[in-house]
């Protein structure tokens, strides 16, 4: 029963390593680059929820208390995450994509746009850092400590919900990809990025919204893990978010459904590790899996032919 | 020489050291995000085979076998991940780095969560003389015919395969190297501060190698001096100027002006500071040479 | 046997299910100039990276100088006497010209000693030496301080011809060696291989040029649909009707001897 309840946890973990790994696993297939502001993202939306259910936001907290009310201060959370990190993205994706003179053939030229996202989780972490210390912070849960049983497993209330948006909104991703016009735009890029202008795909106007959708998973991500885990820190990207690397590569880069499934099994992972090996420890097993997986089966459990097929 | 100076001083040399550890594979293509994990590795090494609880043995002779053993290692792993390429090399060496990290602070007899204290100390005469080592052997590896052909693949892999280059072993040999180097600074750094605490090496730590050796140019040895001296100078002399104008947010915020300055880097002059044809002409205008304009009649 | 520096028998290589090189067979004479032409498509510059390995052959022999060398991995086949230049530049950007010249030597200087001596530091060692006077008798100088990328088209053609010489190779294959030169610099080309063919090596060498082919070479392979369809002088090439159809092409012509069914 206990390794029942472990496998719960492990899932609603993962809940959230989903949405991280679908935005990893999005602009790795679309564009061919590691984007290390996605735990930064991630990061700082955490941080906005916790200011604004804290007061420690630079504005208007009376206003917000005003409009919304003590109680329902999380959805102003939630929005302000939403816009901040939305306007971030735009601005990240003008310095990794669109300024970009990609003139090298050479070995490196993958690495520009990853190194300009190392210099944004920089400059974001210590903005951060700036206004609010290292330290960890911590926030009261607007839901209390709402869980329920089912037989003699423990559910949160947070938490079930949590898992249930991450995987709609990955559903609803996902047919967006596979049905609609966006979509079809998305993965002609992602396959022929030559050649998509040609197919009448805007590709100057596409490539922003890609970014803004990646975002908003990070944000979303990050609010969950705020109102669900209530400490966050400046170093959360750097602690929690790349884990969900892991997810994006045991499903295969560019794999949409590979992240999912990835991402909800590195959370198992992680929690029966804490179990079996204790909380310090657990870098070695998720990582150590990472490095196997990236030496003897790159493309992971199910390939990467969702997204930019036939790219690595 | 001020406390402040030679802590400043120390800190260099040992960025100098790691820098050019990673710069080795840069060279050639082979981008390392996992610098900590070789650092600790040497640091733990020679911390261990000199104190008298472990091997016991002289420091100079620690650190060259935690040279040694830190060589053996990225030999060893060397294979395998240059398997990889592009951005699954990047997630690889930063697993490697994060398993290194996460066993280490489990080892018991290497003080796990408390750290390790280090026996024998490295005063700053010697820290230094390694960092000017490191940098001349750099210089020296670099103008070999091996060096050479780490730069073609750098350029054109295919093509350096037909001129009979063995790819995989001059990688793998740029990629041991640089462990080794890396496995002499964090030697170092134990013998020096004579206490390695547990998560003394972290990921930012190897975001930052990697960036200094990137932002100050692959093309030659002069851009990880040059990356490194500037990443480490100028955020002190920001605060320094921080604290004579009384303004904490500029002291602050210089690692925010640092990561800005990363993304402008990239789109403005993405192949670094220095590159190979700033060298040939800073050369060429020092030796006072006219440019050869080529064709003989 | 040993006429000949160079047998190809029966080749074959298909990419997907296009087959791409279709049972090529030919002899190429110990130190002669021979080019291989051929519509834009007819696979010549495949024929060459069968023969340094980039590919593999499906089907054939490849003889160089007695040895079969098709199972010999690309980057031993250098030392066995093969170099090419290629038909788009392919310098190495960020790498001097010398540099660049001196990459062609590494086949002849990898042992350990050589491998670890600082080239670049003592400026007056034999292998740049080697380099200088391989460059100063093709014409070309050594443009100190300059990386070859911002070299004039036709002299970074010419420096890549000089970088297969300096592999002392015994056949040399070079892909449009002519191709954006100006007449001085073509006539200099022509110059440089008349010179290179005396001392001895081979050269092989795919054209579109047949004024240039005409004046260097003294045999002509025709390639078409992947087919060797002809070979004989340069004026038995000119005036063959097959190979005047395969250029000047008919929508609806076959050629006379063989079907192509390349698809």
């Amino acid at each position: 029963m206990l390794i029942l309840q472990q496998l719960i946890n492990g899932l609603m973990l993962g809940g959230l390593y989903v949405m991280v790994a679908v935005a990893f696993t999005l602009i790795i297939g679309m564009l061919n680059f590691l984007n290390f502001t996605i735990p930064a993202l991630f990061m700082v939306a955490a941080m906005m929820m916790w200011a604004t259910m804290t007061g420690n936001l630079p504005f208007g907290n009376e206003t917000l208390l005003g409009v919304f009310g003590e109680a329902n201060l999380w959805v102003a959370g939630v929005l302000i995450a939403i816009i901040v990190v939305s306007l971030a993205s735009l601005v990240i994706e003008r310095f990794t994509y669109r300024y970009m003179k990609a003139k090298y053939g050479d070995a490196t030229e993958h690495a520009l746009p990853l190194v300009s996202s190392l210099g944004f989780l920089i400059a974001f972490e210590h903005t951060v850092i700036s206004a609010w210390g290292s330290d960890p912070l911590t926030v009261v849960s607007p839901f209390g400590d709402a869980t329920f049983e089912i037989g003699s497993l423990l559910f949160s209330y947070p938490q079930v919900i949590s898992l249930v948006l991450s995987l709609g909104i990955v559903f609803t991703l996902n047919y967006i990809i596979r049905r609609t016009k966006l979509g079809r735009a998305l993965r002609s890029i992602a396959e022929r990025p030559e050649t998509a202008t040609l197919m009448g795909v805007d590709v100057l106007r596409i490539v922003p919204i890609v970014y803004v959708i990646t975002g908003l998973l990070c944000a979303i991500s990050g609010v969950l893990f705020t109102i669900n885990y209530t400490t966050v820190d400046a170093y959360i990207g750097d602690t929690v978010a790349t884990v969900a690397i892991a997810g994006m590569v045991l499903g295969g880069l560019g794999n949409v459904w590979g992240a999912v499934i990835g991402g909800l099994m590195v959370g198992i992972i992680e929690v029966f590790s804490i179990y079996i090996v204790g909380a310090d420890f657990v870098k070695v097993p998720i990582w150590g899996l990472l490095l196997i997986i990236l030496i003897f089966k790159p493309t992971g459990l199910f390939g990467h032919s969702a997204i930019g097929k036939g790219k690595f | 020489m001020s406390g402040y100076l030679e802590s400043q001083l120390i800190i260099l040399c040992l960025s100098i050291i790691y820098a050019y550890g990673i710069f080795l594979p840069a060279a050639s293509g082979q981008l390392n995000l996992g610098a900590a994990g070789f650092i600790t590795l040497g640091a733990y090494a020679s911390g261990w085979f000199n104190l008298s609880d472990g091997l016991g043995v002289s420091m100079p002779l620690s650190v060259v076998m935690a040279m040694l053993f830190t060589g053996a290692i990225s030999f060893a792993i060397a294979f395998p991940i240059l398997r990889t390429r592009g951005v699954y090399m990047v997630l690889a060496t930063f697993a490697f780095a994060e398993v290194v990290s996460g066993l280490t602070i489990n080892m018991e007899f290497l003080g796990a969560a408390a750290g390790m204290p280090v026996d024998d100390h490295a005063a700053v005469e010697i820290v230094v003389i390694a960092a000017i080592g490191v940098t001349l052997f750099s210089f020296y590896f670099m103008s070999t015919r091996l060096g050479l052909a780490l730069r073609s693949i750098h350029d054109d892999e295919s093509v350096s395969v037909l001129f009979g280059v063995n790819v995989r072993l001059a990688k793998v040999a740029a990629f041991t190297v640089g462990g080794m180097l890396m496995g002499l600074g964090g030697a170092m750094y134990g013998h020096h501060y004579n206490y390695i605490e547990a998560q003394a090496f972290n990921v930012l730590l190897s975001i930052y190698i990697l960036l200094y050796v990137l932002l100050g140019g692959t093309q030659t040895a002069w851009g990880p001096l040059v990356g490194a001296i500037f990443f480490t100078v100028v955020p002190e002399l920001i605060r320094n100027l921080a604290i004579e104008i009384g303004s904490d947010w500029l002291a602050d915020s210089r690692f925010i002006f640092f990561g800005a300055f990363i993304v402008l880097m990239m789109v403005i002059r993405p192949e670094g500071v220095v590159t190979r044809t700033m060298q040939d002409r800073v050369a060429s205008a020092l030796a006072g040479r006219r440019k050869d304009t080529g064709e003989t009649e | 046997m040993s006429d000949n520096v160079l047998n190809i028998t029966g080749i074959q290589k298909n990419f997907g299910g296009l087959k791409v090189i279709d049972d090529v067979s030919m002899d190429v004479r110990r130190g002669s100039r021979t080019a291989l032409i051929g519509p834009n498509g007819a696979g010549k510059t495949t024929v060459f990276n069968l023969l340094t390995g980039v590919y593999p052959i499906d089907q054939g022999s490849i003889v160089l100088d007695g040895m079969e060398i098709s199972q010999i991995p690309s980057q031993d086949r250098v030392i066995h006497g093969m170099s090419r230049s290629f038909q788009n530049i392919r310098l190495m950007p960020h790498l001097s010209t010398i540099e660049n010249v001196m990459l062609g030597q590494h086949a002849r200087a990898r042992s350990l000693g050589n491998l670890m001596f600082p080239l670049g530091m003592l400026s007056k060692n034999k292998w740049r030496q080697e380099a200088e006077d391989a460059l100063h008798n093709a014409g070309i100088g050594s443009y100190p301080g300059e990386v070859v990328a911002n070299l004039p088209y036709g002299v970074q053609k010419r420096i890549e011809v000089v970088r297969a010489l300096v592999s002392r190779p015994k056949l040399l294959l070079l892909d449009e060696p002519a191709a954006g030169l100006n007449e001085v610099e073509t006539r200099q080309l022509q110059e440089l291989l008349e010179q290179v063919s005396q001392s001895g090596v081979t050269i092989l060498v795919v054209e579109h040029d047949m004024h240039f082919v005409r004046n260097l070479c003294d045999h002509v392979v025709v390639l078409n649909f992947g087919q060797k369809i002809f070979e004989g002088t340069p004026e038995e090439v000119h005036q063959n009707p097959a190979v005047l159809e395969a250029y000047l092409g008919r929508e609806d012509s076959q050629p006379a001897k063989e079907t192509s069914d390349a698809s």
